[in-house]
């Protein structure tokens, strides 16, 4: 069922959508929330064109899912993508052309693979994981806080999604 | 309706031999296909391989320098977005660029077809049979992902692969619903556009399936042919007066094509625009005669256009 952000959710979202630095992007767009019996809430951007056909006639699928609401927002590989594209600031990490590979087989990062990204992230801190030409391939969480994420042969950070799990999951 | 069968000639079953179809399939290429030799040779090659820049994420010019500076040896098409790929040193659906989204693997064919359109930002358009969501996401990026886009598929396990492509490709203009596209009325919506692609025998690409050449029936034509009416008929009551419907099937069959928009061309206040791409539709076929006007009807074969097997039809509701 789609339905609009109440006001609890929509702070939440504020805050998380400052953190991520797309605030500003945000601020016109057209958000809604998709609720189903068992599942994690979704939250949705669509076109201002859809919505009233959405809320209306609530469709199976709509618009796109840039992340999930539990205590705070998780962004999907979506989402993940968008505030690549439209942030100038967020926390990140990059990585070489190994771990690019691996990550987009669902593996996480050793510390030796990350070879660059925002300075002195906080342990269980989530990330968006990008390649050299700053593309998003995955969301991550750190295992680890500042100069300890480049430990040697150890996962240093834990990939939670990437952009080849549909491709994977194909079928399934 | 029966699907025509033509008497065997010494042609026709030297022909269905030599290239291993039934020999009625090959005894109707004889009818329409022109230069029916080399079409038959053109379909034991691997088809030419297109992709479609996904214009939401990037440009075709950066697009391209990335996959030349993996190793692509690409080539232009008609189409602005739309390249063929002559070499590439890994699985075109398997690249990190393919995984962002940054293209959809797409025949030039299908890419006419959404091209057939007209589509311009903020309209309200209809796919109606649109899994695995090829021409739904090409059709969003020529919204430029605003107005409502509607994209209908019947088969739950196909939907899925809409929503992995429409979440690949960015877009946020799109809404899914699982139903059977002859019941689209119940959405009490009209459209701007509307692109059926319809389910069809697949005659344009039974070359690349060895097994179909001698499986494929003409009960298979009939079949699709009386879903396929069921279909337009459906479509061309939701499309606004002024509004576009275009039809498409990857068949060279005449009774999934030309007769299906006749029978529609009988009925409905419609005209067939033109199209500038592809070889004119089929007035004649067997007993059949068809409207002048299907000429302007578009056929596309392997030989004469480097796509797969296909068929295009712009139909205009007048007012
Ligand atoms: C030729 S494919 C469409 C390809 C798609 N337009 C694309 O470009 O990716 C035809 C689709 O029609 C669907 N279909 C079959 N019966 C249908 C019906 N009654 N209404 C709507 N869609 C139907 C099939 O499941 C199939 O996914």
């Amino acid at each position: 069922m789609f339905r609009k952000a109440c006001r609890q959710e929509l702070t939440i979202l504020r805050r998380a959508f400052n953190k991520w630095g797309v605030f500003d992007f945000f601020v016109e767009k057209t958000i809604l929330i998709k609720e189903e019996y068992h599942k994690d809430t979704e939250v949705y951007l669509l076109s201002s064109g859809l919505e009233l056909i959405i809320l209306s006639r609530q469709p199976n699928y709509a618009g796109l899912k840039v992340g999930e609401l539990k205590k705070n927002f998780l962004p999907s590989m979506e989402g993940a993508d968008l505030i690549a594209r439209v942030s100038k600031n967020f926390p990140h990490i990059i990585v070489n052309e190994i771990a690019e590979r691996l990550i987009l087989y669902g593996r996480s990062v050793l510390g030796q693979s990350i070879v660059g990204g925002t300075e002195n992230l906080n342990e269980n801190e989530i990330i968006l994981l990008l390649n050299r030409n700053r593309e998003p391939i995955g969301v991550g969480r750190t295992k680890f806080s500042g100069k300890y994420l480049f430990q040697i042969d150890i996962v240093t950070v834990t990939t939670l999604i990437d952009a080849g799990h549909y491709l994977r999951n194909e079928g399934q | 309706m029966k699907t025509l069968v033509f008497p065997s000639t010494p042609e026709s079953v030297g022909l269905a031999r030599l290239y291993r179809y039934d020999e009625w399939i090959v005894n109707r290429f004889m009818q329409y296909v022109p230069d029916v030799y080399t079409f038959l040779e053109s379909l034991e090659r691997d088809p030419p391989r297109y992709i479609r820049t996904n214009t939401l994420k990037i440009d075709s010019k950066k697009l391209k320098s990335k996959l030349l500076s993996k190793g692509f040896k690409l080539k232009e098409t008609a189409l602005e977005d739309v390249i063929a790929v002559e070499k590439a040193l890994y699985s075109i659906g398997a690249t990190t660029e393919y995984l962002l989204g940054y293209y959809y693997i797409q025949d030039l064919s299908s890419c006419f077809a959404v091209e057939a359109l007209d589509i311009g930002k903020d309209q309200t358009v209809l796919d109606m049979a649109s899994a695995p969501g090829g021409k739904t996401t090409f059709i969003a990026q020529k919204m430029e992902n605003t107005g409502c886009l509607i994209a209908i598929e019947p088969n739950p396990k196909r939907v899925r692969s809409i929503l992995y492509n429409i979440a690949r490709c960015g877009v946020i203009n799109t809404c899914v619903f699982t139903m059977d596209g002859r019941q689209v009325s119940n959405l009490n919506l009209k459209f701007d556009r509307v692109l059926l692609d319809a389910p069809c025998s697949g005659e344009g690409v039974i070359a690349k399936d060895n097994d179909r050449r001698t499986n494929h029936k003409p009960e298979d034509v009939e079949y699709c042919a009386l879903i396929q009416r069921e279909l337009i008929e459906a479509a061309i009551k939701v499309v606004k007066p002024g509004g576009l419907l275009v039809y498409s099937t990857c068949s060279f069959a005449p009774e999934e094509n030309e007769n299906i928009v006749n029978y529609l061309l009988d009925k409905f206040d419609i005209q067939i625009e033109p199209f500038q791409y592809g070889n004119d539709g089929l007035v004649n076929f067997g007993d059949f005669h068809f409207r002048q006007d299907l000429k302007n009807t578009k056929r596309f074969y392997p030989h004469l256009h480097k796509t797969l097997g296909f068929y295009i039809a712009k139909i205009r509701v007048n007012n």
